[in-house]
């Protein structure tokens, strides 16, 4: 029973980075259908601009727990202005240009690049990134978590919280709603739907920017990180729901439940798999995800 | 600057024609990048240190040695591309590195074609002085002086079995190449004095939560870890095992040495062990001698990887006595020599008497590595003992 807590424990804290990463996918889908292939790319960069930052306010004679805080602002900020670039050089022209697929292949070529500009300046070396919180474990009844992990999850809901509860409230999160919900009758309605796809966009990578502080202390930093997380959200996403910011949470937390308990029960080899059939099978029962709308396509 | 630079680039277009008939060209082809970049430079700077004490004192045969170096960054397609332009464009006349088995083996066969020697000093991978060995081949052109996984995964049974009585080893290899290859030698090094692994777990490069794989270590009841990875996820395991609450000891293949696992575990990682052919301590003259030579012409204290230095440094006096042995710089008379070397060359791993054979391309013998233990952020002798007096200097037998 313990290691069953053990492993479930695991199980969400690594399901609910998954779960941030493709939230950023459901941003952007929601309100422009198009969506950002550089995802992983937009957390790798976060993270190390992140530990640049905090390894020069540590440099400052700044404790490590008030530079990770001051850290965040700098890194969310610059994850909108990262998303913003992609959403400016990649998805605008393919969309003005009614191109079905220009932005795949625009956001794809866009992450490669960051990925290689990340390799020239930080190095291929995997990084350590200070830790703002002691990293020897709690045990709550013989489950032991990293402190760290815990403000994983609670830093990943507040995120999501946060948006959800703009986007309800504040006059600028109803008008991100109404281009989601029909892009051209926001237009008629003298919403600027460029801005608010382009803010979108800043949104997603802003997220994907604080996934990639949050979870760096826990793993390593580097130029290759984003890469097998951006494909897992992926999954995520298709699992859970392109359309539904709850959706692709509770799509993170059954991808990253079933790898470890895979893992542990079946075989550490086979890890993966079981995911990838739960993609497959969710694909061929219920193509829009486990709690996605269908979209009607007008023709 | 920019037109200092391009006169110096100008000048050394005339000049480049006498002083490649002049010089001798070695190849120089590692990661300098990436993952496995601190064994990469460790190795290349201990044989530029070799190459600028060698044309110090006069060069071989009158002639200064010169480096061709190129980073093949782990990868097996950019490491052929090396090997085929240092073969036909720069004409060099034998090739040292590898750093990663893959490499070794996807770039060797043209240096083997072309009858050019290649000296791996760091790639452990048993099958790679044996790609071309046997009766199909008139001649086999690979060497090496690094410690192989044969050597390695029977020290490290050895090592845990009977000089530390476990009884319940689990294995945890990375799903590479090298973790995999590596684990099949560990199971078979393990069955050879009667012992089973309880558990043998596999993760891929990259991950970094290995709830699942140490839960089943220490459910089967393990009570010490086998580990063929390299440094990231290695040091993933030592914090997930401090994470559980669950400390046994963690024996491994020499990659436990990486400074990215040393680093990144931090204290998780101290009391790892791992067999190493050399380690940064002057239990010799010699080894005195290079150490500070080597801190001092890279302005450093610890050496990233000073089992690569070492090795790098070697392969070229092995590379260069071999040359003045045959008094040519012929593929074909410098392999004959290499097999027949009549100096005895002192190095910083052993003395080299009569290394190789025609068909022993092998310079480090089992007697050679001692385990090397993690402790405070370096790596010291795990048992002092195996250092002392005479037994510091060990020596390969003679055939």
């Amino acid at each position: 029973m313990q290691i069953l807590m053990q492993l479930i424990v695991s199980g969400i804290s690594v399901g609910m980075i998954y779960g941030v990463i493709a939230f950023g996918y459901q941003l952007t889908f929601s309100t422009s259908k198009t969506l950002n292939f550089g995802q992983g790319e937009a957390l790798m960069l976060g993270a190390l601009v992140g530990l640049t930052t905090i390894n020069f306010l540590i440099g400052q004679q700044i404790g490590t727990f008030w530079a990770y805080v001051i850290m965040l602002p700098v890194v969310l900020a610059f994850g909108a202005l990262q998303g913003s670039v992609v959403e400016w050089l990649g998805v605008r022209p393919a969309m003005r240009a009614k191109s079905e697929a220009g932005w795949i292949m625009a956001t794809i070529a866009l992450g490669i690049i960051f990925k290689n500009l990340a390799e020239n300046i930080w190095g291929r070396d995997a990084l350590k990134f200070p830790s703002p919180l002691p990293e020897a474990s709690l045990s709550f009844g013989g489950i032991r978590i990293q402190p760290m992990e815990i403000v994983v999850v609670v830093g990943a809901i507040a995120l999501m919280l946060g948006v959800e509860f703009f986007n309800r409230r504040s006059i600028y999160g109803k008008a991100v709603v109404a281009t989601s919900n029909d892009r051209d009758a926001a237009g008629l309605m003298g919403i600027n739907t460029n801005r608010i796809i382009t803010f979108s966009y800043a949104l997603s990578s802003m997220s994907a920017a604080f996934a990639g502080v949050l979870v760096a202390p826990v793993t390593l930093t580097g130029a290759t990180m984003g890469a097998v997380l951006g494909l897992k959200a992926f999954a995520v996403a298709i699992i859970g729901g392109l359309s539904s910011g709850m959706g692709v949470v509770i799509g993170g937390l059954i991808l990253g439940i079933t790898e470890t308990l895979t893992g542990y029960y079946i075989s550490t080899g086979y890890k993966d798999v079981p995911g990838l059939v739960l993609l497959l099978i969710v694909l061929s029962l219920k193509p829009s995800g486990l709690f996605g709308k269908a979209a009607i396509k007008k023709v | 600057m920019k037109i200092k630079f391009a006169w110096l680039l100008a000048a050394s277009m005339f000049t480049a024609p006498v002083l490649a008939a002049d010089s001798i060209k070695i190849g120089l082809s590692g990661p300098f990048t990436g993952g496995s970049s601190s064994m990469g430079v460790s190795m290349r700077d201990g044989v530029k240190l070799a190459v600028s004490e060698i044309n110090a004192a006069g060069g071989v045969m009158g002639r200064p040695l010169e480096v061709v170096e190129r980073d093949d960054e782990a990868k097996n397609e950019l490491g052929v591309q090396i090997a085929q332009e240092l073969i036909n464009k720069e004409n060099v006349v034998a090739t040292v590195g590898y750093i990663n088995t893959g490499v070794a083996l996807a770039s060797q066969r043209f240096y083997q074609e072309a009858e050019i020697p290649v000296f791996n000093n760091v790639a452990t991978g048993s099958i790679v002085t044996k790609q071309f060995a046997g009766a199909d081949f008139k001649a086999n052109y690979i060497f090496r002086n690094a410690a192989n996984d044969t050597i390695q995964s029977a020290m490290i049974a050895e090592e845990a079995v009977k000089r530390q009585n476990f009884k319940k080893p689990a294995i945890l290899a990375d799903a590479s190449n090298y973790g995999q290859l590596g684990k099949t030698d560990l199971t078979n090094a393990l069955s050879k004095l009667g012992v089973t692994p309880v558990a043998t777990e596999k993760f891929n490069v990259g991950d970094t939560d290995m709830t699942a794989q140490l839960l089943r270590a220490k459910e089967a009841g393990a009570d010490v870890i086998l580990t063929y990875a390299i440094g990231p996820e290695l040091a993933q395991i030592a914090n997930g095992m401090a994470k559980l609450g669950w400390k046994v000891p963690m024996i491994g293949s020499w990659t436990l040495s990486m400074a990215s696992f040393i680093d990144t575990a931090g204290p998780n990682g101290d009391g790892a062990m791992m067999p190493q052919t050399f380690i940064q301590q002057p239990t010799t003259p010699k080894r005195k001698a290079f150490i500070e030579a080597y801190q001092k012409a890279y302005n450093i204290d610890r050496i990233p990887s000073p089992v690569s230095a070492a090795q790098g440094y070697d392969s070229i006096y092995l590379l260069a006595a071999a040359i003045n042995q045959a008094k040519s710089t012929e593929g074909r008379a410098i392999r004959e020599a290499l097999e027949n070397l009549g100096t005895k060359v002192e190095g910083v791993v052993t003395t080299y008497d009569h290394p190789f054979t025609a068909t022993d391309h092998e310079a480090i013998s089992d007697n050679i590595p001692v385990f090397g233990l993690v402790k405070n952020g370096r790596v010291g002798p795990a048992h002092p003992e195996d250092l002392e007096g005479d037994k510091a200097l060990r020596i390969k037998p003679k055939a």
